[in-house]
């Protein structure tokens, strides 16, 4: 075994991915290699890159757009937990995600509007003026 | 080496792609965003071969990989394996739409890729067996809020001058340090993995490990109709309701759902001959096809026999977010002082698509950047 | 009747200790008064003077009222003091205690308390002194009533208000049942002597000599206050009644030769003491403010400063006779420079004083200010009490206080006059002939009371009064050095108090109009009003007109709006009125009759019969009596003294009198004593040995000190500003304004989280 002293991620030493299978009911094997792992990690290198796009860019509609890219990933995510746990759980919650992304993408969307008119660019460095 | 998904690999997998978006994000001189891209996708290419091959060890069972038959097993279990590209092809199309998103140095271009981003998602669901899900993720995403999107990036753009027509602003080729954020970004999704895997152990499958069918017992008319149509149940037959139950209409359908030992699912379905006494029992193996319960009915049922006040709130929601919308939208807003110079002096040189944002006094209707 | 005389010219045949028998504290006794609380009303009565100058300073009183209140309130309580003394004749030797209310009193410990009440404490010493203080101090308020009439306003009120204080705080001081209360009155009395020394608060010298008396008493309050804390400490108690039984022990060890075994704590309150009452009275090295204070008023010279305050540490010293019996330095055995030296606290007084009579008498020779010259022979005579009390009798140094009191506030009090008749003008070069001058006759026969009484001419009070403590200094075989030296000073006394008169008093008539002369100096308080008639008096009041000279309002009316410099040469002096002259007659005649009290052994009955008896003087290893020119001292020192007085008075007789035309010449100017001379009339430079040696280090202290305050005090103090300032600002580049830096920030604090909780779950 490797090294405990490195902490929880080597003491997880090699892990399987049996506890992840997805449950199939009376489906056709096919599916059956993907595990509720390979969703996951799809999911969170997908919340990554849009935490890296919302923290690099400085266009404003690009970086809300990054916000919207992590609102997929999760919403990825719940599918996919409700699918390990056979129940449409998740789903409801992924409905409910949408709502507020709208929501929420509707009124981002007019405040950039008006901050464009007040100083005619969408640059988000322009906005500094509560410098400490 | 015995184990493919150790964590050092995890990290290593992480490092390599972290350097590989840093390098694709738009910077001041030339970016390589190509061998960046490279960089990440061949990273990502490591785990998903990584998965994959663990996958099909826990399809196969742990361990006896590595027995007798050599590489004609392991051929036949990685011939085994092979539908599941589905999976990594949705998978790859979605992570490289996304990396485009944030990498690209149009906004346009990056709502387009995001676009793609979408329907790539919207595979993953299908194969996930969640097809309303898929479309709703289409119809509102792809087809409302990108759509919003599209319209503020055209209101919202700069009106380009004659000599830089084609010039992009800075503040969309320069990104702003790349390296940190990227840093700080792969080392929680590092994190993020280890843990996620670590934590299989707290998760609890459902011991059901079906869908269950239990809402068609709410459905009596739809079940009755199906079966008919099928044949199952004859002319004067009727399903059996519920033991306590009136003989009115609306009452649920003694439906009975079961689980067995190895996880296998059971169900009956009771049919009450014509003559009102004998009863028959329909098992989960002759019931057609159409019986069962597709994801929008399941998700229906979901949402209003379990849900039924988050719908109310969401609409709710919406509809403060319209009028919010609709409010801010149509504030008068003074421009500044500078912009107001710069705008002034585009339209000095001229170009009969600087006039319209310049007057800052007057309410401005929105319009797009130029006379309307 | 018959052996009056000849009881008079044995001077006190026995020597004063194997009399009567000091009694020891033992056996005294305590007694009741028929009215106990009467008693209070000796304090009470001035304290009402002062809230009444008070009110009537507030209610702006601007006749001579708040005098009148001030008089009538001393001579009731003077009144109060002869019925109290009355009361304590007939019990003989006993005391009594009378309380008014508990001030301080609380246990700290089981079984024992700190208590400090407002009570008083009464036996014959307590009785004598207060007889002269009351009746003193109501003689010179009014004398002040005239004197400070031309003042009248607020400034008269504070006067008075300040008497009245003084009179209470020294009440409270020779009064008080116990040593805390003696400290209330002690300082009462210097915060008094400062208000009323810094009377013209408007002259910078009278400001700053009342601060170099607070100053100076100060230091001795610090030894008072430590030896009252000594005597707590080892005694456990500080009221005279339960403390002075403790010391009999240590007095018996004291006077049985074995001075050196009484404990370290108890020899060192004698000491502080004596610190104590050296800055109080004025002795070598605390004196220098007392020529200074004469910058007051001179009814405060004649009460605080000669005849009631100065001797506070007289008495101090008397009442507390069985610790200054058992007080001395002791060096430690093992120090390495006069190992093993025991010197008993009574000769530090002893030498303390006749040295400080020496050195004051010199000084006086030498001065030309009148009042100056009155304030040194204070000072020598004070130390000449200090002599009397070192000797442990308290009996010589109390009779020649008594004496002195009379004698010196009439001195002062015609001094004062002859200041105000003239302008302020002090200086003996400048007046002369005043006795045969219109209207101060009185004057002149007054100072000349006083005048032989402060030489010593015989049958006089003071000639009575010194020639004990000369005869005791000369019975004692080991004080032989300090008894010459008492004798020579004794001589230069005679000699400069008469140099004062025959200059002032007698001979041409000729005066020069002082700085003060009418209208010229805002501190004398003259005003446009006062000529017209409502302060001075001057013609409609008539005192002046009485007697004669300013009867019109002539002379000083042909310049009385207009400039009073064309005065100078109309000048004249006025003549005291019948306040000051019915005061000096007073006293004069008070101190001839003082006198009596020497053969009728008034006073020594009285001391005898208190606590200031020293016990048992006898004591074996008590001295034989010394002989003076191979006789008893006791018998022969009359003739003696008086031969050395007869010395002085012709000397002085001779040179200022004889053949003197002008005011300004005499036979004196011709002897030329070079240094000497010059060191006397500098007063020996020992202000400016003080300024050296004391003022300039503590300047320079008080300026490295300032520094040190400016940079580290302040500048640790601002660091305490500048930490946070710093730190604000190292960290505000965080606050950039700009959303990115936020949510990146963000994401590392996000990215470190997720870190330690990877690694902590282990």
């Amino acid at each position: 075994m490797i090294d405990t002293t490195f902490g929880a991620a080597l003491t997880l030493g090699q892990f399987t991915l049996g506890q992840f299978t997805l449950g199939q009911g009376d489906l056709p094997a096919p599916m059956s290699g993907i595990t509720l792992y390979h969703y996951l990690f799809t999911a969170s290198t997908m919340f990554v890159l849009g935490l890296i796009g919302f923290l690099t860019r400085r266009n404003l509609i690009v970086m809300f757009l990054s916000t919207e890219l992590m609102f997929q990933a999760a919403g990825i995510a719940l599918i996919a937990f409700g699918r390990f746990h056979m129940n449409q759980t998740g789903d409801a919650f992924v409905i409910f995600v949408l709502t507020v992304a709208a929501a929420e993408a509707a009124l981002a969307l007019a405040l950039i509007v008006l901050l464009f008119r007040r100083k005619e660019t969408l640059d988000g460095q322009a906005w500094a003026s509560m410098k400490g | 080496m015995d184990t493919f998904l150790s964590p050092l690999l995890l990290y290593g997998a992480c490092a390599l792609g972290g350097a590989g978006v840093a390098l694709a994000l738009p910077k001041q001189k030339a970016a390589p965003f190509v061998f960046g891209a490279i960089l990440a996708a061949a990273a990502f290419g490591l785990v998903m071969v990584l998965l994959g091959v663990a996958s099909v060890r826990a399809m196969s069972g742990s361990g006896d990989a590595s027995g007798g038959q050599g590489a004609a097993a392991t051929a036949r279990l990685v011939w085994d394996a092979l539908p599941n590209y589905h999976f990594y092809i949705f998978s790859a199309i979605a992570l490289g739409s996304a990396l485009r998103v944030i990498t690209h140095q149009r906004p346009i271009y990056s709502a387009l890729w995001f676009i793609l981003t979408i329907v790539s998602s919207c595979g993953l669901y299908l194969i996930l067996q969640a097809e309303f899900m898929a479309f709703a993720l289409v119809i509102v995403y792809g087809g409302a809020i990108l759509i919003t999107y599209l319209f503020v990036i055209m209101l919202a753009t700069e009106a380009p001058t004659e000599e830089s027509v084609e010039a992009m602003n800075v503040y969309d080729r320069v990104s702003r340090e790349p390296v940190i954020a990227t840093f700080a970004g792969f080392l929680v999704l590092a994190v993020l993995t280890t843990m996620l895997a670590g934590g299989a152990k707290r998760l609890e499958l459902n011991p059901a490990f079906v869908a269950t069918d239990a809402p068609l017992a709410l459905m009596p008319a739809r079940v009755e109709k199906v079966l008919r149509e099928a044949g199952v149940m004859e002319e004067g037959e009727r399903l059996a309701r519920m033991p306590s139950a009136s003989s009115r209409k609306g009452e649920p359908v003694d439906l009975r759902t079961s689980v067995a030992a190895d996880g296998r699912p059971g169900g009956e379905l009771r049919i009450v001959a014509s003559d009102g006494k004998t009863v028959r029992v329909l098992p989960l193996a002759q019931w057609p096809e159409e019986l069962r319960l597709s994801n929008t009915e399941r998700v229906a049922m979901e949402l209003i026999e379990r849900n039924p006040a988050s719908i109310e709130i969401a609409a709710v929601v919406l509809l403060m977010a319209m009028l919010g919308a609709v409010v801010l939208a149509r504030k008068k807003v003074e421009m500044d002082e500078m912009a107001k110079a710069q705008a002034a002096a585009r339209a000095r040189e001229g170009g009969e698509l600087s006039g319209g944002l310049g007057s800052a006094a007057a309410f401005v209707p929105p319009s797009v950047g130029g006379n309307t | 009747m018959t052996d009056f005389l000849p009881t008079l010219l044995t001077l006190a045949s026995e020597p004063v200790a194997a009399q009567v028998g000091p009694v020891g504290f033992a056996a005294l006794k305590e007694v009741s008064l028929s009215a106990p609380l009467a008693a209070w009303l000796i304090p009470g009565l001035p304290m009402l003077g002062a809230v009444l100058a008070v009110l009537m300073a507030i209610g702006g009183v601007k006749s001579k009222l708040p005098a009148w209140t001030t008089v009538l309130c001393l001579a009731g309580s003077f009144a109060v003091t002869l019925w109290l003394y009355l009361q304590m004749r007939d019990a003989g030797a006993a005391y009594t205690t009378v309380k008014l209310f508990d001030w301080i009193s609380f246990d700290y410990l089981p079984g024992k308390a700190f208590v400090a009440n407002f009570s008083l404490y009464i036996d014959q010493l307590t009785c004598l002194w207060m007889l002269f203080v009351t009746g003193l101090a109501a003689c010179i308020a009014l004398y002040a009533s005239e004197y400070m009439s031309h003042d009248v306003g607020p400034g008269y009120c504070r006067f008075f208000f300040a008497f009245c204080l003084f009179v209470f705080s020294m009440a409270c001081l020779v009064m008080g049942d116990n040593l805390l209360l003696l400290y209330l009155g002690w300082e009462g009395v210097g915060l008094c002597s400062y208000l009323l020394i810094g009377y013209f608060y408007a002259k910078p010298s009278a400001v700053a000599a009342a601060k170099k008396a607070f100053i100076i008493n100060r230091i001795g309050d610090l030894g008072l206050a430590l030896g009252i804390m000594l005597t707590f400490v080892h005694f456990g108690t500080i009221q005279f009644a339960e403390l002075l039984p403790k010391v009999e022990q240590y007095v018996a060890l004291a006077t049985s030769g074995n001075l050196a075994a009484v404990p370290a704590s108890v020899q060192w309150i004698a000491v502080l003491f004596t610190l104590a009452a050296f800055g109080k009275s004025a002795q070598l090295p605390l004196y220098v403010w007392l020529p200074d204070a004469m910058e007051g008023p001179t009814p405060v010279s004649a009460l605080i400063h000669a005849a009631t305050m100065v001797t506070a540490g007289v008495y101090l010293v008397a009442r507390t006779m069985p610790l200054f019996q058992c007080g001395a330095v002791t060096v430690p055995p093992d120090a390495w420079v006069l190992p093993g030296l025991v010197v008993p606290a009574l000769d530090i007084v002893v030498w303390g004083g006749a040295l400080t009579a020496l050195l004051a008498a010199t000084i006086g020779m030498a001065q030309f200010d009148i009042k100056r010259i009155m304030a040194y022979s204070t000072v020598s005579q004070l130390g000449f009490m200090f002599v009397g009390v070192g000797l442990a009798s308290s009996y010589a140094g109390a009779f020649h206080v008594f004496t002195h009191a009379f004698f010196k506030a009439t001195l002062f009090l015609s001094c004062g006059a002859v200041m105000h008749g003239f302008g302020g003008q002090l200086d003996l070069r400048k007046l002369s002939g005043v006795m045969w001058m219109k209207g101060w006759l009185v004057v002149g026969l007054a100072m000349l009371v006083g005048c032989l009484n402060l030489a010593g001419f015989p049958f006089t009070a003071g000639f009575f009064s010194k020639d004990v403590i000369l005869a005791e200094a000369f019975s004692n075989p080991h004080q032989r050095v300090v008894a010459w030296i008492l004798l020579v000073t004794a001589g230069l006394t005679a000699y400069y108090t008469f140099r004062v008169f025959f200059r002032v008093f007698l001979g041409p008539k000729s005066f020069e109009p002082g700085d003060e002369a009418h209208g010229h100096n805002d501190a004398h308080g003259h005003d446009d009003r006062a000529h017209d008639g409502a302060g001075h008096g001057h013609g409609a009041k008539g005192e002046h007109g009485a007697k004669g000279e300013h009867g019109a309002k002539g002379e000083h009316g042909a310049g009385e709006k207009g400039a009073h410099g064309a005065h100078d040469q109309a000048f004249q002096p006025h003549a005291p009125g019948w306040a000051i002259n019915l005061v000096l007659a007073v006293l004069a005649i008070g101190s001839l009759v003082a006198a009596y009290a020497y053969p009728t052994k008034w006073v020594k009955g009285l001391v005898e019969k208190s606590s200031a008896a020293a016990v048992d003087l006898t004591g074996s290893a008590a001295h034989a009596p010394a002989t003076l020119l191979g006789m008893d001292p006791h018998e022969i020192m009359y003739y003696v003294s008086a031969g050395v007085g007869a010395v002085g008075i012709l000397v002085a007789f001779f040179l200022h009198y004889l053949g003197r035309k002008t005011a300004a010449t005499s036979r004196a100017d011709a002897i030329n004593l070079g240094a000497l001379q010059r060191g006397a009339q500098h007063k020996w430079y020992v202000d400016e040995f003080y300024d050296a040696t004391v003022r300039v280090p503590l300047k320079v202290l008080a300026h490295v000190l300032h520094f040190l305050d400016k940079v580290l005090v302040d500048g640790l103090v601002n660091l305490a500003g500048l930490l946070p300032r710093g730190l604000g600002m190292s960290l505000r580049p965080s606050q950039g304004g700009e959303l990115h830096g936020y949510a990146l920030a963000m994401a590392c604090g996000i990215a470190v989280l997720a870190l330690v909780a990877l690694f902590s779950l282990v």
